[in-house]
C-alpha cells in the first residue's frame, strides 16, 4: 500500500517538473516572421544599369484592409495603387538583393513571387547567372513566369494595367490562357540546359491604355510573340505569329482560333482548335539528317462566311486541305526564321535525335549547330473537323453549292 | 528477452519500409543522378539485389539461432571474445548510422524551413520524442509504424500525381545510352540504403508470426525498390536534365505543384507529414541500437539508456560530418562502401562460420 503511494507521489512530481519544462518551449518564437515583418514579393524584374552593374526590382505588395465604406461604389482601385516599386544596384543578383534589403523596412519575402522578368538588354548580355540563383536560392519558387521584356523591367513592373490589381497578376494571367508560349524559371533552366540549348520566353511589350486622360503615360503590358535565347543570350524574336508556329512542333499547342480563305470561294472559314497531339521523328540515314513533325489535330467551324456547306464531305475536304497548309505554313514560317536569322534550335530537334539516335547524336554532339541548319524537315499534318457549329444555313440569301 | 512485446510481421515489414525509405527519397534522387544521369531510375533496381540477399542471409541465420539477435548469435558462432568484437563493430556502425539518419534529418529541415535554428535543436527536438516512442517499446513502434505509414505512402504517390500536367515523359529516353554501367555505378547509394535490411535481425526475435516473416520482408524490399524507382522516374520526368543540380528534388518537386492556382504552396504540408515517416525511421534505428546495446551489455532492461544513447546520437550526428557538402559527397563515395561491408560482410560471414560449425557437428 505504502509502495503504491510513494509511486503516485513520483508520478506527480515528475509530471510537475514536465510542466515546468513546457515553459522553454514558450521561448519557440523567437525568430517569428509575422505578415507585417515581411516585404512580400509579387513580381521580380531584372535589367542591366547604366553603371554595367545588376539592377533589380521588386514590386511589393502593400498590404491594406480593402477600403471600407464604398460599397457599392465607383471603383476607385486603379488610381490607390496596392503595390510598390524598389530597385537596387549590385553586382550580382544577390548583392543587389542585400542592398535593396537596405531600403525596405521589412524582410524581403519571396515565396509569393510569381513573375520574373528581364530587360531586353540583360538578356542580350546572358542570364545564366540569373536563372541559376533563380533555381539554387530557396526561397523563390522554380514556378515563376519568366518574360523578357522590351522595356527596362522596372518599367514593366510600374506599370499600371486595367483590368488587373498588378503587372505580375497581368502578366501571369495572360500566359495562363496558353495562347502563346508559357515558361517557368525550371523550364527555362531545362531548355537552356538541354541538349538543343535554345529557348524561347514570352516577350512584353506595351499597349496604351484605354482611357487616356485618367492613365495618361500609364501603359499596359502585354506579350507580343517571343524572345529567343540560344546559349543564354538573346539573339532575336519572334512575332505573333510566328510565336505560335513554334508551339505546334513542340507540342504545346492547346488553344487558338485559325482563320482560312478558300481559293474559289469568297470568304472565310475560322476554325477553333479543340485539341493538338504533335510528334517529331527523327531520322539519319547516309549521313542524312532528317525530322518529320507529325501533327495531329481536332479542330471545330466556329464561323464560316463562305457559301459552303461544310457538312457536305467534299467542301469539307477543301477546308481540311487549307488548314493543313495554313498550319504548315506557320510552322515553316518560324522554322525558315529560327534557322537562318538565329540558328536557335527551339524546336526541340536535338533532344528528338538525341532520343533515337544516342550512338550518332554523341558523335555528331558539337556540330549540331551547323547540322541543324540543314536538317530536311518534312510536315505530315492531319486535321480532323469534328463539328461545324450549331447551323448550317447562312442568314444571308444566295449561294449554296 | 529484455523486450516483452511482440509485433506482427506486416509491422516489421512497415517498420523496416521507414527505416530505408523516409530518408532514401530525400537524398538517393541527388546522388544517383551524379552517376547515373537519366538512367538514375534504373538504380533502385540494381540494389534491390543487396536488399534481396541481406533478407536471405538474415532469415537463414535465424532458423539456425531462434529467438536470437544478430549481437546475440555472434557470440555463439564465433565464441565469446570474437562475438563481442564483432557484435560491437556492428553496433558502433548502427551507433552511426543512426546519427548520420538524425543528421539527414535535421539538414534536410535545415535547408528547407529552419535555415537559422541550429542543427542540435531539430535534431535534439526529434530525439526527445523518438526517446518516448522506444521507452513505450516495440509495439509501440509497430503501432505507430501502421498509423503514420500509409499516410506518408499516400502522400509519396500523390506528389506526382498532382504533377502530372507538368510531367514529360520523353525525359527517360534515350535509356542506358552509356550502357548499364553508370547506372550501376549510381546504385551505390541505394545499394547502402537497402544493405539496412541488415537490421531485420533486430525484429525478428519480437514477431508473433514467424511463418509470415520471409514474405513480408522480402515485400518491404520490393515495396522500397519499387517507391524510389517511382520516385526517380517522376523527378527525371519533371526535371529533366536539371535533375543532377536540384539537391532536394521531391521538396523542390511539393513545391512545384499548382493546381488551379488554388492548391499550390503545400510543401509545408508534404514536410509535416514526411516527419512523420522520419519519426517511425529515427525511433526504429534509435530502438534498434539500444535493445542491441542492452543485449551485448547483458543488461536486464534496455531503459535506463535510452537518454544517455540519445546524448550520444546527437554528438555523432554532428560529428559525422562537418557540413552538408561533406555529408552528401560521402554519401555518395565512401560511406556505402561502409554500410555495405559492415551490413553485407558480416551478417555473410557468420552465416558462413554458422554452417560450417554445423556441418562440422553433423560429421561427428
Amino acid at each position: 500500500m505504502m509502495d503504491f503511494f510513494r509511486r503516485r507521489k513520483n508520478k506527480y512530481i515528475s509530471l510537475v517538473l514536465l510542466l515546468c519544462l513546457i515553459i522553454l518551449l514558450l521561448a519557440g518564437c523567437w525568430d517569428r516572421t509575422e505578415v507585417n515583418d515581411l516585404a512580400i514579393i509579387l513580381a521580380t524584374g531584372v535589367d542591366i544599369s547604366k553603371n554595367k552593374e545588376i539592377e533589380l526590382s521588386v514590386q511589393v505588395f502593400i498590404p491594406k484592409p480593402a477600403e471600407g465604406g464604398q460599397q457599392g461604389g465607383v471603383s476607385s482601385g486603379s488610381t490607390s495603387s496596392q503595390t510598390l516599386v524598389r530597385s537596387a544596384e549590385g553586382v550580382t543578383i544577390a548583392d543587389a538583393m542585400s542592398r535593396l534589403q537596405e531600403k525596405l523596412t521589412r524582410r524581403i519575402f519571396w515565396g509569393q513571387n510569381e513573375v520574373l522578368i528581364i530587360g531586353e538588354k540583360l538578356a542580350k548580355k546572358g542570364i545564366g547567372d540569373q536563372i541559376d540563383f533563380w533555381m539554387g536560392h530557396t526561397d523563390p519558387r522554380e514556378r515563376a513566369d519568366v518574360f523578357v521584356s522590351m522595356d527596362s523591367a522596372k518599367e514593366v513592373l510600374e506599370s499600371m494595367p486595367e483590368l488587373e490589381r498588378d503587372a505580375a497578376k497581368q502578366l501571369s494571367k495572360l500566359v495562363d490562357s496558353q495562347i502563346g508560349v508559357k515558361v517557368t524559371v525550371k523550364d527555362l533552366s531545362e531548355m537552356l540546359t538541354g541538349d538543343s540549348s535554345a529557348a524561347v520566353i514570352p516577350w512584353v511589350a506595351k499597349m496604351s491604355p484605354s482611357n487616356l486622360e485618367v492613365n495618361e503615360g500609364k501603359n499596359i503590358p502585354f506579350i507580343k510573340g517571343s524572345a529567343v535565347l540560344k546559349g543564354d543570350k538573346m539573339v532575336g524574336r519572334l512575332s505573333d505569329k510566328e510565336s505560335r508556329g513554334i508551339l505546334w512542333p513542340r507540342n504545346e499547342m492547346k488553344s487558338g482560333i485559325i482563320t482560312i480563305s478558300l481559293k474559289d470561294e469568297k470568304g472565310f472559314v475560322s476554325l477553333n482548335l479543340l485539341r493538338s497531339h504533335n510528334q517529331l521523328i527523327p531520322k539519319i540515314s547516309n549521313g542524312n539528317w532528317s525530322i518529320m513533325v507529325k501533327t495531329d489535330t481536332d479542330l471545330e467551324v466556329i464561323q464560316n462566311t463562305t457559301n459552303l456547306n461544310l457538312l457536305n464531305l467534299k467542301s469539307s475536304k477543301k477546308v481540311k486541305r487549307m488548314v493543313v497548309q495554313e498550319i504548315e505554313e506557320r510552322e515553316r514560317l518560324t522554322l525558315s526564321k529560327a534557322r537562318k536569322k538565329m540558328n536557335a534550335d527551339i524546336f526541340g530537334f536535338a533532344g528528338a535525335f538525341h532520343r533515337d539516335y544516342p550512338g550518332t547524336w554523341k558523335r555528331k554532339k558539337n556540330e549540331w549547330s551547323e547540322i541543324f541548319r540543314k536538317v530536311d524537315v518534312t510536315f505530315d499534318t492531319k486535321v480532323n473537323i469534328r463539328r461545324t457549329g450549331l447551323s448550317n444555313e447562312k442568314a444571308k440569301k444566295g449561294g449554296g453549292e | 528477452m529484455i523486450e516483452k512485446g511482440k509485433i506482427s510481421s506486416f509491422q516489421m515489414a512497415l517498420i523496416m519500409y521507414a527505416v530505408v525509405v523516409a530518408t532514401a527519397i530525400l537524398y538517393i534522387p541527388f546522388i544517383t543522378a551524379q552517376q547515373a544521369k537519366r538512367d538514375l531510375w534504373l538504380s533502385p533496381l540494381w540494389a534491390a539485389l543487396s536488399g534481396f540477399l541481406i533478407v536471405l542471409i538474415i532469415t537463414k541465420l535465424y532458423k539456425l539461432y531462434p529467438k536470437k539477435t544478430l549481437v546475440e548469435y555472434s557470440e555463439l558462432i564465433l565464441g565469446r571474445t570474437f562475438g563481442k568484437i564483432i557484435g560491437f563493430i556492428f553496433l558502433f556502425f548502427l551507433l552511426y548510422d543512426t546519427a548520420i539518419a538524425f543528421r539527414e534529418y535535421g539538414e534536410f529541415v535545415e535547408s528547407a524551413f529552419l535555415h537559422k535554428t541550429p542543427i542540435v535543436v531539430v535534431t535534439g527536438g526529434i530525439a526527445l520524442t523518438c526517446a518516448f516512442a522506444v521507452h513505450g517499446g516495440i509495439e509501440v513502434l509497430g503501432r505507430s509504424a501502421t498509423v503514420f505509414l500509409p499516410i506518408v505512402l499516400v502522400l509519396y504517390v500523390m506528389i506526382y500525381l498532382f504533377l502530372i500536367p507538368d510531367l514529360n515523359v520523353k525525359n527517360i529516353f534515350p535509356i542506358m545510352e552509356d550502357g548499364w554501367i553508370p547506372s550501376v555505378k549510381g546504385s551505390l547509394a541505394p545499394h547502402a540504403w537497402l544493405s539496412q535490411f541488415s537490421l531485420l535481425s533486430f525484429l525478428l526475435p519480437l514477431l508473433s508470426d514467424e511463418t509470415k516473416a520471409m514474405k513480408w520482408s522480402i515485400l518491404s524490399v520490393i515495396v522500397s525498390v519499387l517507391t524510389m524507382v517511382y520516385i526517380n522516374l517522376g523527378n527525371i520526368f519533371l526535371f529533366g536534365g536539371i535533375i543532377t543540380n536540384t539537391q532536394f528534388p521531391v521538396f523542390q518537386a511539393a513545391r512545384y505543384i499548382s493546381i488551379g492556382s488554388f492548391f499550390e504552396h503545400v510543401e509545408s504540408i508534404v514536410i509535416a507529414v514526411w516527419v512523420l515517416g522520419g519519426f517511425v525511421q529515427l525511433s526504429a534505428f534509435f530502438y534498434m541500437l539500444v535493445l542491441g546495446t542492452s543485449q551485448w551489455l547483458k543488461l536486464p532492461s534496455y531503459k535506463p539508456i535510452i537518454l544517455p544513447f540519445g546524448f550520444l546520437i546527437i554528438l555523432f550526428s554532428i560529428w559525422s560530418a562537418s557540413s552538408f557538402q561533406e555529408m552528401i559527397h560521402s554519401m555518395g563515395t565512401t560511406t556505402p562502401f561502409y554500410f555495405i561491408s559492415i551490413q553485407l560482410l558480416i551478417p555473410m560471414l557468420l552465416l558462413c562460420v554458422a554452417v560450417f560449425r554445423k556441418k562440422l557437428r553433423q560429421a561427428k
